[in-house]
C-alpha cells in the first residue's frame, strides 16, 4: 500500500510550465481599465477577473461575451481572461462548459433514451441530441429505419455508453445534433476515459490519433477524452455488426492496460497544468514519463515534471 | 457527471483491477496523494481541509460551544459527558448527482456514520459495546464543565465541496485533522455551595487545551468490491463497478472501531474477514502518517509563532 500527504502549495505564475494561451494582443485599455494594476499577475498581458469585477468605466466600450453592464460600466460575470477586440471587451471564462461548431469531433455518453433519439452529455450547457436516423444501423449502411429499429433503440445505445460521434447541427434551442453515420464514429471500448476542460483540447485536423505505444486516443473537442488499445482499422471496417457491440477485445495485455494508463495519466498531467492537448505533446509527455513509475503518475510534483518536459520538447522541435 | 458507466468501461475496470492495473495506473491498494491543511478556518475552534488529487475536496470544521449536558433518561449515563454532534453535508456544487435534494441520502448516510464512529456514547448501546477501544476515542468526561449542568459540545461539521471517489475516508481524515488542530479554553469552577456552581472561560488564546484522547479518534478505510478483488480509495468511476463496500473503522492500535456495509452486492465471509483485517493495517499506516504530517504542520506553524512570524495559512489560493 502507498499514501503521501502533502501540505498545500502556492500556485506560481512561473513555474516553468510554458502557458499557450490565445491572449495575444497587448491589454492596453489605457486609464479605463482599472483593477488591472491591484491584481498580482506578474504578466502585464494577463487581466484576471472575479464574477462582479469592474472592467472598465469608459462608455466608448462595447460590452461582449461574459460582461454586463450597470450604471454604465462593464463588469465581469464570469471568473477568466480579459479579451479586447478593438472596442469590444469580453471575459474568458477559466472555468467553461463546450460550445461547439458543425463538424467537431466530440466523445459523449448517453444520458437517455428518447422517441427517435438518445440524449447524450457533451459536457454543454444542453444535452446534445443522437437521432436514430444519425446512425449506421447493423446490415448496411443505406438501409430503411422501420419499426422495429425504434423499439430495439437499446440494443444499439444504453444509458452510459460512450460514444464518439461528429456535430451535424445546432437546434433552435442551442442544443447540438449529433452523428455517428460513419465507421470512424460510434461506441467506444477497451479503454478508459478522461474528462478534461474543454477549452484545452486544441483543433486539429484529425482528432483520432494511434499512438507509437500502442494506444489509441480520441480527443473530443468537448473535453471528454477516450484511451483505449488499439484496434486495427480494416478489421472494424469488415464487422459491421460489431459497431454495437459491449464487449471488450479479449487480448488487451497488462502491458497494453499500463501504456493506456500511462497515456490517460500523461492527459491528466496537461489538463492539471493547463497546457494545450494534441498528439504531439501527448507523446511528448509520455516519453517524460517513461522515467518514472507508473503509480507515482498521480503525484502533483510528477505531473507538473511531465508537464513541464513535454512543453518544452515541443518547443525545441518547434526551435 | 451523472452516475452513469458503459458496460465496455465496467468490463475494462474490473479486469484491470484482476490483473492489479487500475485505470489510472495504481495498484489495488494505493491511495492517490493527499493535501491536507489545518487551521483553515480562523472562527472555528480547529479546522481542516483535505483534498485528494483527482477531485475529492472536504472541508471540515470543529466548533466547541456550551451546553447543557444530555442525561439518558433510562440509564441515567451521560451527567458527566460532554457531547461530539457531527453533521456532514455535500455541497451541489461538487457533483451533478448532489444538485436539489440528490444529496440527502448521501448527507444522512454520512452523518450517521460519523456520529457512530467518533462519539461513545451513542443511543444505540450495542454500538459502543461491541467495539472494544470505546469507539470513538475521544475523552467525552473531560469535556464536562460541571456534572450533571454544563458540558463542552464540539460540533464537526464536514461540508464536501467537490467529489472525486471516496469521500468516507476523506471525511474522516478531515474529521481526525479537525480535532487535531481543536483547542478548547480552559475553565474555571467555583464552587458556591449549596450544589451550586459557577464557571468562567479564560479568554486567553494561550490558556487552551487540546481535545484529549485525539490520538485515538479512529479513521476509515473504505473497502471497494469489484469482483472478487477489493481496493482501497475508489475513483468515481470504480464506484459505480462496486458491487460492496465496506468502511472499516480503524484506531491508531489497529483496533476495529466500526464497520458499516454498503451497495446491494454481498461479501463471502471468508473474503469479509480478509477485507477486515486488510482494512486494520491499512487503517494504521494511514493514521501513522497523517499523524505524521500533522504534527509536521503543528510544529513547523509553532515554531513560526516562537519567533514571532505571522503564520499564514493558505486556505483556498492553494494549489
Amino acid at each position: 500500500m502507498s499514501i503521501s500527504f502533502h501540505s498545500p502549495a502556492v500556485r506560481t505564475t512561473n513555474d516553468g510550465v510554458v502557458r499557450r494561451r490565445a491572449v495575444g494582443h497587448d491589454m492596453d485599455l489605457d486609464d479605463g481599465l482599472e483593477g488591472a494594476a491591484e491584481s498580482a499577475m506578474k504578466d502585464p498581458t494577463l487581466h484576471v477577473v472575479t464574477p462582479g469585477e469592474l472592467i472598465t468605466s469608459d462608455t466608448a466600450f462595447m460590452r461582449g461575451h461574459g460582461t454586463y453592464i450597470e450604471q454604465e460600466k462593464v463588469l465581469s460575470s464570469v471568473a477568466g481572461v480579459v479579451d479586447r477586440v478593438n472596442k469590444l471587451i469580453s471575459v474568458r471564462p477559466l472555468h467553461t462548459r463546450y460550445t461547439g461548431e458543425i463538424g467537431d469531433v466530440v466523445v459523449g455518453r448517453i444520458t437517455e433514451v428518447a422517441q427517435k433519439r438518445w440524449k447524450v452529455d457533451l459536457n454543454a450547457r444542453l444535452d446534445g441530441i443522437l437521432m436514430l436516423s444519425s446512425v449506421n444501423l447493423p446490415g448496411g449502411v443505406q438501409r430503411r429505419k422501420q419499426e422495429s429499429d425504434e423499439l430495439q433503440m437499446r440494443t444499439f445505445f444504453m444509458e452510459g455508453d460512450l460514444v464518439v460521434a461528429e456535430v451535424q447541427n445546432f437546434f433552435a434551442d442551442g442544443a447540438y445534433s449529433i452523428h455517428t453515420r460513419s465507421l470512424k464514429y460510434g461506441k467506444l471500448r477497451n479503454g478508459s476515459f478522461i474528462s478534461v476542460s474543454p477549452g484545452l483540447v486544441q483543433r486539429s485536423k484529425s482528432h483520432f490519433h494511434s499512438l507509437s505505444c500502442g494506444v489509441d486516443v480520441i480527443l473530443g473537442l468537448n473535453g471528454y477524452i477516450w484511451v483505449s488499445a488499439h484496434v486495427s482499422q480494416d478489421l472494424e471496417e469488415i464487422d459491421t455488426e460489431q459497431v454495437y457491440s459491449n464487449k471488450n477485445k479479449e487480448d488487451i495485455t497488462p502491458a497494453d492496460r499500463e501504456s493506456i494508463a500511462r497515456i490517460a495519466n500523461c492527459i491528466r498531467a496537461l489538463a492539471q497544468n493547463f497546457v494545450f492537448i494534441n498528439a504531439t505533446i501527448i507523446s511528448f509527455a509520455y516519453e517524460a514519463s517513461l522515467q518514472y513509475p507508473l503509480k507515482d503518475m498521480h503525484k502533483k510534483e510528477v505531473m507538473r515534471d511531465i508537464a513541464v518536459e513535454a512543453t518544452t520538447a515541443v518547443d525545441n522541435m518547434r526551435g | 457527471m451523472p452516475g452513469l458507466i458503459s458496460p465496455a468501461e465496467r468490463d475494462y475496470i474490473l479486469k484491470g483491477i484482476e490483473c492489479n492495473i487500475r485505470a489510472d495506473g495504481r495498484q489495488r491498494a494505493d491511495y492517490r496523494e493527499v493535501t491536507l491543511e489545518t487551521g483553515v478556518i480562523s472562527q472555528t475552534s480547529g479546522s481542516a481541509r483535505v483534498r485528494i488529487a483527482g477531485g475529492t475536496d472536504v472541508l471540515v470544521s470543529v466548533k466547541a460551544e456550551i451546553g447543557p449536558v444530555q442525561v439518558d433518561p433510562e440509564t441515567g449515563d451521560g451527567a458527566d459527558k460532554g457531547q461530539i454532534v457531527c453533521s456532514v453535508e455535500c455541497a451541489p456544487s461538487a457533483s451533478q448527482q448532489f444538485e436539489g435534494r440528490g444529496a440527502d441520502d448521501l448527507n444522512n448516510e454520512l452523518t450517521q456514520m460519523m456520529t457512530r464512529f467518533l462519539s461513545n456514547s451513542t443511543s444505540n448501546p450495542s454500538v459502543s459495546s461491541t467495539a472494544s477501544a470505546g469507539a470513538g476515542g475521544i475523552n467525552l468526561s473531560k469535556l464536562c464543565i460541571i456534572p450533571g449542568q454544563q458540558c463542552w459540545i464540539l460540533f464537526v461539521d464536514a461540508l464536501v465541496l467537490d467529489y472525486g471517489g471516496n469521500l468516507v475516508d476523506a471525511v474522516f481524515m478531515g474529521a481526525r485533522a479537525a480535532i487535531y488542530d481543536t483547542r478548547i479554553p480552559k475553565t474555571e469552577v467555583q464552587d458556591l455551595g449549596d450544589g451550586q456552581f459557577e464557571f468562567e472561560v479564560l479568554d486567553d488564546a494561550e490558556d487552551t487545551e487540546f481535545v484529549e484522547g485525539r490520538e485515538n479518534m479512529p479513521i476509515c478505510v473504505t473497502l471497494n468490491k469489484i469482483g472478487a478483488r477489493h481496493i482501497v480509495d475508489a475513483s468515481p468511476l470504480e464506484e459505480l463497478c462496486t458491487e460492496a463496500r465496506l468502511v472499516v473503522a480503524v484506531n491508531r492500535s489497529g483496533e476495529l472501531c466500526g464497520q458499516q456495509k454498503g451497495h446491494d452486492g454481498g461479501i463471502e465471509p471468508s473474503l469479509l474477514l480478509e477485507m477486515i483485517q486488510f482494512g486494520k493495517t491499512t487503517g494504521q499506516t494511514l493514521i501513522k502518517q497523517l499523524d505524521a504530517r500533522l504534527q509536521e504542520e503543528a510544529d513547523a506553524d509553532l515554531a513560526k509563532r516562537q519567533r514571532g512570524e505571522p503564520v499564514h495559512k493558505l486556505g483556498f489560493f492553494a494549489q
